[in-house]
């Protein structure tokens, strides 16, 4: 704690050890303490603890990841194509995961169980090939195994699934299913689940009206429908009517079919209705919490999704905050302190979508009772991948930068970065807003020495504006210096040409670096930086000038002056004149001087 | 040369048959042989023209285990009344073999293999040659067939070096 307000204080104290020290009687139960919440300081549990393997972007972050489990896959090649030297068993007891498995099929006559076995290894074309060729030879095929067929043809769209990465996103609408309506279609008796698998699959590739259909053909064969088929047909609703009374009354429909059925509903079917009131716009804040307390009726206890569709509900991205804040506090409220489970797929958006409302609302006190019930219980599990983890921390320290004290988000900046969360440009551009706020720029080197680090430093627009915070005033000598040589390392970006594209020079970073080494007295690096401007083809402003002249007076340095007057003239900037007066005035100048001086006063009025 | 060899052998036969003790060996040299003595070689690395760079595992000899070195492979198969001893020495060789070739010339040094209970740890040094996703590719993929080969978790935990560290050249 000693060490570290010493660095953030920015000046330079004297570090004095002391003869003896007295520790306090907790001393040792403060240092347990440390060790026992999450280690800021480590990397992610994956990767190895070891500097050079430490990965320092985001992009990093998942390359890293990335090859770990592709040699994973690489791995489990290797055992599954040579099974034979994975048999031996030493494991008392037996543990399945770790032997080899078969996915290659090994039925090849045309038979139940080889059917069987290609819906196992969920092989889709093979399984509806091998069916086709059962039903050819004039075998029947049972009930219960034709079902499941439907289920694996609805659940993948009739094609095998992609090994590994997430499927084929793109529906092709005029193939959907065909397969499944086909099969569904020669099936000599259907029951509720064949009816089910086909509902079910339709409402997930986008067949939304014919999945009602397939419901009414349901109902007219005099068979009743079950929890899937309602879950399904009621978040198909929003998508086969146009206006919000039109859909809300589908859905009511519905509702009531199911309680007619003798169907009971669950998590999934309220989940449902209430991502369907979404898209019903004014209605669904009227109809939400009628939803919310005949849930709490039937006893069934709400999940992060329903409070999620809540707060999408009340919250619509074009209106900010107009009286609605009780809600998002309400359900704070609700949920503080409760651990959840997943319980549907929608639950991992909760956390993002709530930040984000507190970003809209600029609401920070919510902000930190979101963040807290994230640390209880399992509730972490519930903050998605690493996308979603990176929006929510993105979300949260953006909220941070513009409410907090610079103090607290430096607090926040040593917890969350790195091991959390790897800001982007704009994240550093909001800290860097944050600490000219409260008037910390003398931190700009360290937070520069970050922004190399995190790979930024190719980001033209977050190293102009560090450069024109620290040039815009002077600052007390040992700041100054500390600017200087960030300066000059920034310098160094510019002109280096060994590896990659270097940044090109602006006017505005040409004079910012320029003014900061002039205020730090570095006068020789000043100079030379005035050559980088002709190099670069950019015109330093009128105040540079100005600032160079007051040096070159501190320094009385007459030749210099001149110098800088033909410099001037060169670029033709209009105060050459007022500057030509005022050397002429303020220097004691040599007769050659004199000339050179009188020679430009002619050249420049001559150009006029 | 060889008429003075005849009468050497002539003399000595004849000193024999003398049966005197105090006359057997004058004039004569026989062999004298005993059992044979080897001098130890195991683990050690002579020393030589002192150009050769050593690393301190390398420099110290295997009596120094326990005064000045520890031990590169730790199980329990070897206390009283332990068993397994060997299959674990089969299963050190074949993973230093099996890391040997999977890191070729990234290894810095010995590995050293712990066992924790049902987990084994492989604690190696490496070399910074390969970029690092090419080492998280190598570390997934030898943790993985271990695991699936020995049936039990393997974890692998690296330390990276620029260069070998060199304890003396010898």
């Amino acid at each position: 704690a000693v060490i570290s307000s010493i660095l953030f204080s920015g000046s330079a104290e004297e570090i004095v050890i002391p003869r003896k020290k007295t520790w306090y009687g907790i001393a040792v139960l403060q240092a347990l303490a440390s060790t026992v919440n999450r280690d800021p300081t480590a990397s992610h549990y994956v990767f190895q603890d070891d500097s050079y393997l430490t990965p320092r972007t985001s992009a990093e972050f998942k390359l890293y990841s990335l090859a770990q489990e592709s040699g994973r896959t690489a791995a489990k090649y290797f055992i599954n194509t040579y099974p034979k030297y994975f048999q031996k068993d030493f494991a008392n007891p037996h543990i399945p995961c770790l032997m080899p498995e078969t996915l290659e099929l090994q039925v090849n006559e045309v038979s139940e169980a080889a059917l069987i076995e290609r819906i196992q290894l969920r092989k889709v074309k093979a399984a509806v090939d091998m069916y086709d060729q059962l039903l050819q030879a004039g075998t029947p095929v049972s009930l219960d195994l034709t079902n499941d067929l439907l289920d694996l043809i609805s659940l993948y769209g009739d094609c095998d699934p992609a090994r590994g990465d997430a499927p084929d996103k793109s529906l092709k609408p005029n193939r959907e299913n065909n397969n499944a309506e086909r099969i569904f279609n020669m099936m000599p008796e259907r029951n509720r689940r064949s009816y089910g698998a086909l509902i079910r699959g339709m409402v997930k590739h986008g067949a939304y009206s014919k999945a009602f259909n397939t419901y009414t053909d349901l109902l007219n064969n005099r068979l009743t429908g079950d929890v899937h088929i309602f879950n399904a047909l009621i978040s198909a609703a929003p998508e086969v009517r146009e206006k919000y009374v039109e859909k809300w009354d589908l859905i009511v429909d519905l509702l009531k079919q199911m309680a007619e059925q003798k169907v009971k509903p669950t998590l999934l079917t309220f989940n449902a209705v209430l991502k369907a009131l979404r898209r019903c716009g004014s209605l669904g804040r009227t109809q939400a919490f009628p939803v919310i307390n005949e849930m709490k009726a039937l006893g069934i206890a709400p999940s992060l999704a329903t409070y999620d569709h809540v707060l999408g509900i009340f919250y619509k991205a074009a209106t900010s905050a107009q009286g609605h804040t009780e809600i998002l506090q309400d359900v704070l409220s609700e949920i503080s302190g409760k651990s959840f489970t997943a319980q549907d797929p929608d639950d991992v958006e909760f956390f993002k979508d709530a930040m984000r409302i507190c970003l809209a609302t600029k609401d920070i006190e919510q902000a930190y009772r979101v963040h807290s019930l994230l640390g209880v219980g399992e509730n972490w599990k519930l903050l998605g991948d690493s996308y979603y983890q990176s929006i929510y921390y993105g979300r949260f320290f953006n909220l941070l930068c513009m409410m907090e004290h610079i103090d607290v988000v430096l607090k926040w900046y040593k917890e969350l970065i790195p091991s959390l969360y790897y800001p982007n440009s704009q994240g550093m551009r909001d800290l860097l807003q944050a600490l000219d706020t409260d008037n910390r720029l003398d931190l700009i080197p360290q937070i520069w020495k970050d922004i190399k680090r995190m790979g930024h430093d190719n980001k033209t627009e977050l190293v102009e504006e560090m450069l024109s915070l620290m040039a815009r005033e002077n600052q007390i000598p040992e700041v100054q210096q500390s600017f200087a040589d960030c300066a000059l390392d920034v310098k160094a970006l510019y002109t280096q040409t060994d590896r990659r594209v270097p940044l090109s020079w602006s006017a505005g970073s040409l004079s910012s670096i320029t003014s900061i080494l002039l205020a730090a007295e570095r006068t020789q690096q000043a100079w030379e930086m005035l050559k980088l401007f002709k190099l670069a083809n950019r015109v330093p402003s009128e105040s540079l000038m100005n600032q160079f002249l007051e040096s070159v007076k501190a320094s009385n340095n007459a030749q210099q002056a001149v110098e800088l007057v033909q410099i001037s003239a060169s670029f033709c900037l209009s105060i050459t004149p007022n500057l030509m007066e005022r050397v002429q005035q303020e220097f004691d100048l040599t007769e050659e001087q004199r000339n050179t001086l009188s020679d430009l006063e002619s050249s420049t009025a001559m150009s006029d | 040369m060889a008429a003075s060899l005849r009468h050497s052998t002539l003399f000595t036969t004849v000193c024999r048959q003398l049966n005197s003790t105090l006359w057997l060996n004058v004039g004569g040299r026989s062999i004298h042989s005993s059992a044979v003595c080897c001098k130890n070689r195991a683990a050690r690395i002579r020393v030589g023209k002192g150009d050769r760079p050593v690393t301190y595992e390398q420099a110290l000899h295997p009596h120094q285990i326990a005064h000045r070195k520890g031990w590169l492979s730790q199980h329990t198969s070897n206390l009283q009344g332990e068993d397994g001893a060997a299959d674990r020495t089969v299963e050190d060789l074949f993973i230093r073999r099996l890391i040997y070739g999977t890191f070729h010339g990234c290894l810095a040094d010995e590995l050293v293999i712990k066992r924790r209970g049902n987990l084994l740890v492989i604690c190696a040094l490496m070399l910074q040659k390969l970029p690092p996703h090419k080492y998280y590719f190598l570390v997934g993929y030898t943790e993985e067939l271990l695991s699936h080969f020995y049936k039990c978790p393997v974890k692998m935990e690296i330390q990276m070096l620029e260069e070998k560290s060199v304890y003396k050249y010898l």
